[in-house]
């Protein structure tokens, strides 16, 4: 792993974070506008969408730090007909743009609450199709370790697995600036947020599951089609695998089961909370630790 | 004009001397750490215990033979492809040339040609590779790599010339299956040579980059 490649590490996890995010708070945004009404969807999910913007601002950033040739960038036209990578920076660009559009004008309450769904909604499937965009610019015929669908797989996973436990954190961080901001107000939003957090957490373990059934498909994969991969991924690397699997099974599987519990029961909101900034950055460190195996495992083939 | 000019090589004949490579790395004055054209050693073999004699090793298999390669110009070109800002072009000669206003250096390319021909100039900070000595060849002269073989192993011409004349072998280990990227290239193979992808050996020559 050189700096290039921590740059890539950073984009893509961000950039699945902040696509993830934007879809989970999209959802969240739907279901309590048809449960209490549009007023308290927007006192619970408008901070949090904000949350979005840097976080995808930093990926973007980020993967600057990669590229030799900023003018060039500017001046470039897009191979979108053939390059997925050309692909990723406009789908990438993209999802910023629309992003903060809606950020604004959900904060300046511009428009009619129906158009900026929409946009929202345009934003949140923009970064659909931008997490799927991210593997298919790994997946090359000439690199058998990472072309095959479970990059495809593992790829929407990460975004999905982070972008429900990012947005419940963000979630619960709104619910106590709420709160300061007036006490009386924010017991209806806690009922919400337990809600929330219980489904958000049920989707972890989910999720969690899926994963731990594509590692082994992958590892026998790369045990027929780039056995050196596997050997690193292994042995070299053995000892982050296995870290990398316990935070994500202590985060998602032991302290998500704990964080249902909490949630379930009414009058613990801090120890939910708490609970909730801890899975998500032991997944969120677990996942980090993934990709890092996914750069460092890559071979070349051929010369 | 050409509709796809390629490389032709004896892997037979050749010594492994190195010095088309060199003789590319003075012309397109290269730093350390970037061939356009580098020469591999490619071998294998083991010894084994003398059944006849127990406790004498004697050579099992063992070989080694050695093998040229820069850019092979490709008929289905994975750089061209991938390129975000289609900075590499294929000409209507086939040449593959990269365009350095254009290019970003984000080195994807370099990532997807399964022959390392695209390398990153950290100085100029941008892709660099073989352009198949086109100006030279503008002036009706030879690629220097070519012109530079001592053994006269090391051809250029009409691909499909060349495969007429040499038949259609263009993958041999430690190159990678000519079916990826439809190499232009075609090899009279060493008398050890192993078939892409089913090689028993390894690159020796590692140290070199």
């Amino acid at each position: 792993m050189n700096i290039r490649e921590w740059a890539l590490l950073t984009f893509t996890i961000l950039g699945q974070l902040a696509a993830g995010m934007m879809l989970v708070l999209m959802i969240v945004r739907a279901y309590v506008t048809s449960k209490v009404g549009v007023a308290e969807a927007d006192r619970m999910t408008d901070i949090p969408m904000f949350m979005v913007v840097p976080i995808m601002g930093l990926a973007l950033l980020a993967s600057l730090l990669h590229l030799n040739n900023l003018v060039n960038v500017v001046k470039a036209v897009p191979n979108m007909g053939s390059s997925w990578l050309s692909r990723e920076v406009v789908l990438a660009v993209a999802f910023a743009v629309v992003a903060v559009v809606y950020v604004f004008l959900q904060w300046r309450k511009t428009g009619s609450n129906s158009l900026r769904n929409v946009i929202g909604w345009i934003g949140a499937i923009i970064g659909i199709v931008l997490t799927c965009s991210m593997p298919m610019v790994y997946m090359l015929r000439t690199i058998p370790v990472w072309n095959t669908p479970m990059t495809l797989i593992t790829f929407c996973v990460t975004a999905l697995l982070l972008g429900t436990l990012g947005a419940a954190a963000a979630l619960a961080v709104n619910y106590f600036i709420i709160q300061k901001q007036d006490s009386k107000a924010s017991a209806k939003q806690l009922e919400l947020l337990r809600d929330v957090i219980q489904s958000t957490t049920i989707a972890a373990i989910i999720l969690l599951g899926v994963e731990f059934l594509v590692l082994p498909l992958y590892m026998a994969y790369l045990g027929t089609s780039a056995l050196e991969s596997l050997k690193l991924m292994t042995g070299t690397y053995g000892t982050v695998l296995v870290i990398r699997l316990l935070l994500v099974f202590g985060g998602a599987g032991v302290l998500g089961t704990y964080l249902f519990r909490t949630a379930s029961s009414a009058g613990k909101e801090r120890l939910m909370a708490t609970l909730v900034y801890s899975v998500f950055v032991l997944v969120l460190v677990g996942e980090v630790m993934g990709r890092f195996l996914f750069y460092a495992t890559n071979l070349r083939v051929g010369l | 004009m050409a509709k796809q000019l390629g490389f032709y090589f004896d892997a037979s004949g050749c010594t492994g001397c190195k010095a088309c490579a060199i003789a590319c790395k003075d012309r397109s004055d290269l730093p350390v750490g970037i061939n356009f054209r580098k020469v591999y050693q490619y071998g294998g073999g083991s010894w084994a215990n003398d059944p006849q004699n127990p406790g004498v090793a004697t050579p099992n298999n063992i070989f080694v033979y050695s093998l040229s390669a820069a850019c092979m110009h490709c008929q289905d070109p994975i750089c061209v492809e991938v390129c975000p800002v289609s900075a590499i072009t294929k000409r209507d000669d086939g040449v593959v040339l990269i365009d350095k206003e254009r290019c970003i250096g984000c080195r994807y390319c370099e990532w997807a040609c399964p022959y390392g021909a695209p390398q990153f100039n950290e100085e100029k900070g941008y892709m660099t590779k073989c352009d198949f000595c086109q100006d030279l060849q503008a002036q009706g002269q030879n690629p220097v790599c070519v012109d530079a073989c001592v053994m006269r192993v090391l051809k250029f011409g009409e691909l499909e010339e060349l495969k007429a004349e040499y038949g259609n072998v263009a993958a041999i280990e430690p190159l990678p299956i000519a079916e990826l990227t439809s190499p232009s290239l075609v090899i009279t193979p060493h008398k050890h040579a192993q078939i892409s992808g089913q090689g028993t050996g390894h690159i020796l020559s590692v140290e070199e980059g």
